[in-house]
């Protein structure tokens, strides 16, 4: 399909097959499969996480804030570090008060965002003449940290009792509570890595303009949410298709960029996006509703 | 069997559970020997599902201890009682199906290289541990591919990959084919013979007698008797389970008017429940007995719309009806008493009025919106109060501070309330207290009187002694026998509906013995 | 809805302890008036420590600042107590308004009122649709056109913001009514049209049955479906009339209007006493949450506390709200665990007792 997709834009627009432009595609494809491949693991432990676009924005900021003063690794190091504390507070939210995960993070989305433009006192942080941090995402450096994230997290989810835990509390989690797993420490691990995740997303983001912005990234949690979803990854968790969600990336990334290049408005985008993710989800819906009524009153 | 002097692994004494309204276990004492397989045998409502939940850590007991080895054990969650080497196999299973046989095996457990997960260990191991079972299955498939049998010796595999001591099997055989069942008891007999002990709680007392060393029957929450296989009968083992007191009340002789419902052939849901045929008329109450499984209950939720009728027909006053969802059946003048009354009945944040009038607001065009006449509301509330002896305060106060059998009541009067011809009860006295239980037999007398027609479906043999004028006895699916008036015995039913072959006749001698 | 269930579940089977029959029940009434009482006293409060805060202009303005919000609460209250909620109140209303403001510059209020209702109600038809015979989740259905009518806003508005200052239309969101704003009197008669809805009508018993227990509904033959698709109409529609009196107020409306409305809404809904799970609720409660929560903005407003503090404050007073449903419920657990035991003098030692 997404060669289908890709080929019709090529058609449509002279510029799409330009290596400039296909190096915007896969920069923006990165973004979202970043923050994506984080949303695949909490959606395959059974859980959602909207607030990743307010901490993908709040650690830009933060990071942007920093570089001047203790230089680009550690800042960078500090925005990971505020992203995974976000998605911590999150997984205790979730974990320990019992506040249903979707609800938890809107609430977060809230707070994280205000944070972020409180940090910034509503005004934007500018990196001047400073070309290290651009380094993040310039070239195919974006495209790279997203591969190196997906082996990773890949690797993790196949190969390590963390992420098949992950799993299993994905599968069922009363089940998986009744053998022995603890769910609780899996899912505070889970919500740190998204959080991370997003942040690194921010991070490319804030490099790619060079500024703090406390209004970046609103609306990142519907991309990130989408690739999952096209990508094939259940919502009901217990499965996660990081190759999927990959894919979903390029795919929305690429429509994205087409839509830009014929001139549609950006609104449009929203629109498109927004539909896919109805269209995918019915899609799913339709599939296990009819396995779903046959239980209605089974014990 | 042989005779060695075996240990025992596990005791109960004097162990007693309450929960409101209702002593589950009431001074429940035997023990389980290593190596053994000890059979517990006894109706629904007669507390081995709490025993079990007790050994898993789930319950904890009012009274009473567990002994571990001969040392007091205690379990306060799930997981103390799988350290101290108790295996419970729910019969929901504990599984994680979207990920493989080895993994849900060593879940929590898995070996490890380093940091990461050492499949080709898990997988050999848990190839042993199969193959100890005589079992043929890839370690590397997914639970959710697998049969129910297999995922049953999933379940198994488990417990043994944990060395575990003991396992508590619940129903193994309810979901399995026959088939898988008899595969099921040899790796019983097989785990047995390795020194694993096994509970094997059940109805089934073919099943029972051919792989028990040792059956202990409880009734009503208490101990009754425990033996060896050889040295006691199968009649004395259904005296055991079922032999009690007569209820004080008895049925009234009951004359039947016209048929009101006729069922043809029905087949519900594409086959839970085959080729049931009755003629049921006004005044008349018709049982339906069987164990669990045996599709009583799925005919029930057809005849009412909950599940669809695949084949076959019903008329009900000789005009053909169709009733495909709960809405049409009370339309049509069929009301339910459904069995689960926590899941299916009781809205327990909304007010006694509320709960009652539920089935029957006034609707409009298509349903909406319909004025609600508060006023008449807690007038039929207060009614039915009188008429059923409902006790409660006020009509708007909140259901769930009622007792078990006064919520009963208030659904009874739900399912009444709508011009009903037909009713529908489904283990209506469960977690009913011995009181309104009486009472609730009154009512139903009662209405019978008045002409309704009431189909019973209960595993309370008692009840249905008393209730019932006819019955039908059902096994895996299918009507197994009908049974008539007088017939209707606790002996007659059970026999039909364990499934031994030859129908075991008890004299009152022996009846007297176990008492 | 398996997404809507917390992380911790409920030991399984644990008996449920009825109160006796006697007890006055605090819970109901906390429930119901608890957020009036606290709305009240923070009025004392904020009356002797705040400069400014005491007098007729403030109070109104704090009447009418809680009528925006509060008119969309109405809805989601429905909404909450059927089990359910809707996350594109925030997009709704933004198109809903301009819209409003489009249609009363060329054909005056009565015209607008209509179009804005209607369109809420339309949107709240797709909503109910995807839910309830798609069976999407509510949470990501609402989330998936929350976007698509965000978009859609940005198309059909081209970005520009709509603006109209006649006077019969800006009365509504601004003029007053015996000393009472307009938007406060029509959110005042949207609660009490919403609480005789909810406790008069079939309609409303069926979405606190649907809350309270879904299965136990449908056997009782409780047309859930239909009911669920029509809570999120109604939703729409009162979110639409409520667009139309904060267009009629700020004299415009476009894209990007109230940022966040949604959460306020929801956390309106919450805070008032509704359980997030369902089956329990009221329209005062409501009323009072609407009341404290411009209260708490206004407050923070005359203390000159940064607008994005205030919207952090929403947030944490949310997530403080829906942590109490789950404290409570652990101390549920915790106390029927302990209350399962019959004393007994002569119990042995348990001498591994953890």
């Amino acid at each position: 399909m997404l060669l289908m997709v890709g080929g019709v834009f090529a058609v449509l627009s002279p510029r799409f097959l330009t290596p400039g432009n296909l190096l915007n595609v896969c920069t923006s494809a990165s973004v979202v499969a970043i923050v994506g491949l984080g949303m695949t693991l909490a959606i395959a432990s059974g859980n959602f996480d909207l607030s990743v676009g307010s901490t993908a924005a709040f650690a830009g900021c933060v990071t942007v804030s920093l570089v001047q003063q203790i230089g680009v690794a550690l800042a960078i190091l500090a925005g990971l570090a505020t992203g995974a504390t976000v998605g911590l507070i999150n997984g205790l939210i979730v974990t320990e008060l019992g506040v249903p995960a979707f609800i938890a993070t809107l609430g977060m989305l809230t707070i994280v965002r205000g944070a972020a433009l409180i940090y910034t006192g509503g005004r934007d942080i500018y990196l001047y003449g400073q070309t290290q941090y651009k380094i993040l995402s310039s070239g195919l450096t974006p495209v790279l940290l997203a591969l190196a994230l997906a082996i990773v997290l890949w690797f993790v989810l196949q190969h390590t009792r963390f992420g098949r835990h992950i799993l299993a509390t994905g599968s069922n989690a009363m089940s998986a509570r009744r053998v022995g797993v603890r769910t609780s420490l899996v899912l505070l691990g889970v919500f740190s890595i998204v959080g991370a995740a997003a942040a690194l997303s921010g991070l490319i983001l804030s490099a790619q303009v060079l500024t703090g912005n406390g209004r970046l990234a609103t609306g990142l949690e519907l991309s990130a949410i989408a690739v999952v979803v096209l990508g094939g990854t259940p919502l009901t968790g217990g499965q996660a298709s990081i190759a999927g969600t990959l894919q979903g990336s390029v795919l929305v990334a690429v429509i994205n960029n087409g839509l830009n290049l014929l001139n549609v408005s950006i609104f449009y985008q929203n629109v498109t996006l927004g539909l896919l993710l109805l269209g995918a989800i019915a899609l799913e819906a339709l599939r296990t509703d009819r396995r779903r009524t046959k239980q209605l009153t089974t014990r | 069997m042989d005779e060695i002097q075996r240990v025992p692994i596990l005791a109960v004494q004097n162990l007693s559970r309450r929960f409101p309204g209702v002593l589950a276990l009431d001074n429940v004492s035997f023990d389980i020997l290593a190596g053994e397989v000890h059979a517990l045998v006894g109706e629904n409502g007669a507390g081995k599902s709490t025993l079990i939940g007790i050994l898993a850590g789930v319950y904890q007991p009012s009274a009473g201890q567990v002994l571990l080895d001969q040392k007091p054990a205690f379990f306060p969650d799930p997981l103390s009682s799988q350290r101290a080497g108790i295996s419970v196999i729910f019969q929901e299973f504990s599984l994680l199906p979207h990920l493989s046989v080895a993994e849900n095996v060593f879940i929590s457990r898995e070996p490890r290289h380093g940091l990461t997960v050492d499949w080709a260990t898990m997988n050999r191991r848990t190839q042993e541990i199969l193959s100890t079972l005589n079992v043929e299955i890839d370690p590397a498939t997914l639970v959710s591919e697998l049969a129910v049998g297999q995922q049953q010796l999933v379940e198994i595999a488990r417990a043994l990959s944990a060395k575990t001591r003991m396992i508590v099997m619940d129903e193994p055989t309810a979901a399995l084919n026959e088939r898988e069942a008899v595969r099921l008891l040899e790796i019983v007999r097989s785990l047995a013979a390795g020194g694993v002990s096994v509970l094997y709680v059940s109805h089934r007392l073919e099943e029972v007698f051919s792989i028990a060393d040792r059956i202990t029957v409880l009734r009503d929450g208490r101990h009754i008797v425990t033996e060896r296989r050889s040295a006691i009968t199968e009649q004395r083992v259904v005296s055991a389970m079922v032999g009690r007191e007569l209820v004080h009340s008895t049925r009234p002789s009951r004359t039947a008017g016209a048929i009101v419902l006729e069922t043809k052939d029905v087949t519900v849901d594409g086959g839970l429940v085959r080729k049931v045929s009755f003629s049921l008329r006004r005044g008349e109450v018709l049982g339906l007995a069987g164990l669990m499984g045996s599709g009583c209950s799925e005919l029930m939720e057809g005849l009412y719309g909950l599940r669809e009728i695949t084949e076959g027909s019903f008329l009900i006053e000789g005009r053909p009806v169709r009733i495909v969802n709960p809405r049409s059946a009370i339309l049509t003048g069929v009301g339910l008493v459904p069995e689960d009354r926590k899941r299916q009945s009781v809205f327990p944040d909304l007010s006694v009025a509320h709960n009652l009038t539920i089935g029957n607001l006034p609707r409009w065009f298509w349903a909406f919106p319909g004025l609600l006449d508060l006023a008449g509301e807690r007038r039929k509330t207060l009614d039915y109060k009188r008429q059923l002896n409902i006790r409660f305060t006020r009509p708007e106060q909140r259901i769930s501070g009622l007792s078990g059998g006064n919520q009963q009541k208030v659904i009874l009067a739900r399912a009444l309330a709508g011009n009903c011809r037909l009713l529908l009860l489904a283990e209506p006295t469960r977690g009913v207290d011995v009181g309104a239980k009486a009472e609730i037999y009154a009512l139903i007398d009662r209405l019978v009187q008045k002409g309704i027609a009431v189909i019973l479906q209960t595993s309370e043999l008692p009840e249905l002694i008393r209730l019932a004028d006819r019955c039908i006895v059902f096994v895996a699916g299918e009507p197994r026998g009908e049974l008539c008036g007088a017939e209707i015995t606790q002996e007659a039913v059970m026999s039909l509906a364990t499934g031994l072959s030859h129908r075991v006749t008890v004299d009152s001698a022996s009846l007297r013995s176990v008492q | 809805m398996r997404i809507l269930q917390t992380h911790k579940s409920r030991i399984p089977d644990a008996p449920a302890t009825g109160s006796p029959i006697n007890q006055v029940d605090w819970d109901l009434l906390w429930e119901r008036f608890g957020t009036t009482v606290v709305t009240i006293t923070i009025w004392f409060i904020a009356g002797l420590s705040t400069p400014g805060f005491a007098n007729v202009d403030n109070f109104v303005s704090v009447l009418r600042q809680s009528a925006f919000v509060g008119v969309s609460a109405v809805g989601m209250t429905f909404a909450i107590i059927a089990g359910t909620f809707d996350l594109s109140v925030g997009s709704t209303q933004a198109l809903c308004a301009w819209v409003a403001v489009s249609v009363a510059k060329v054909a005056g209020v009565f015209p607008a009122f209509v179009t804005a209702v209607a369109l809420g109600g339309v949107i709240g038809l797709c909503n109910g649709s995807l839910v309830a015979l798609v069976r999407i989740p509510a949470f990501i259905a609402t989330l998936g056109t929350m976007f698509l009518i965000n978009g859609l806003t940005y198309i059909v508005t081209n970005g520009q913001t709509a603006r109209f200052s006649g006077k019969p239309f800006v009365w509504w969101g601004n003029a007053q009514v015996m000393n009472l704003p307009v938007p406060f009197v029509v959110f005042l008669g949207c609660a009490l049209l919403g609480a005789a809805i909810l406790y008069r009508t079939s309609f409303g018993r069926f979405i606190y049955a649907i809350g309270c227990n879904r299965e136990a509904a449908n056997v009782a033959g409780v047309p859930v479906a239909k009911t669920t698709t029509l809570v999120f109409v109604v939703v729409g529609l009162f979110t639409g009339l409520g667009a139309m009196l904060l267009g009629a107020r700020l004299y415009s409306a476009g894209p990007g209007l109230e940022p966040g409305f949604e959460l306020n809404v929801i956390a309106t809904v919450v805070l008032g006493g509704t359980r997030l799970a369902g089956g329990r609720g009221s329209m005062l409660g409501t009323v009072a949450a609407a009341i404290l929560f411009a209260t708490l903005a206004n407050v923070l407003n005359l203390n000159h506390v940064d607008a994005f503090v205030q919207r952090v404050v929403v947030g944490l007073v949310l997530l403080l709200a829906l942590s109490v449903e789950g404290v409570r419920q652990r101390l549920a657990e915790y106390w029927s665990k302990r209350v399962a035991r019959i004393p007994q003098s002569s119990q042995p030692l348990r001498g591994d007792q953890l």
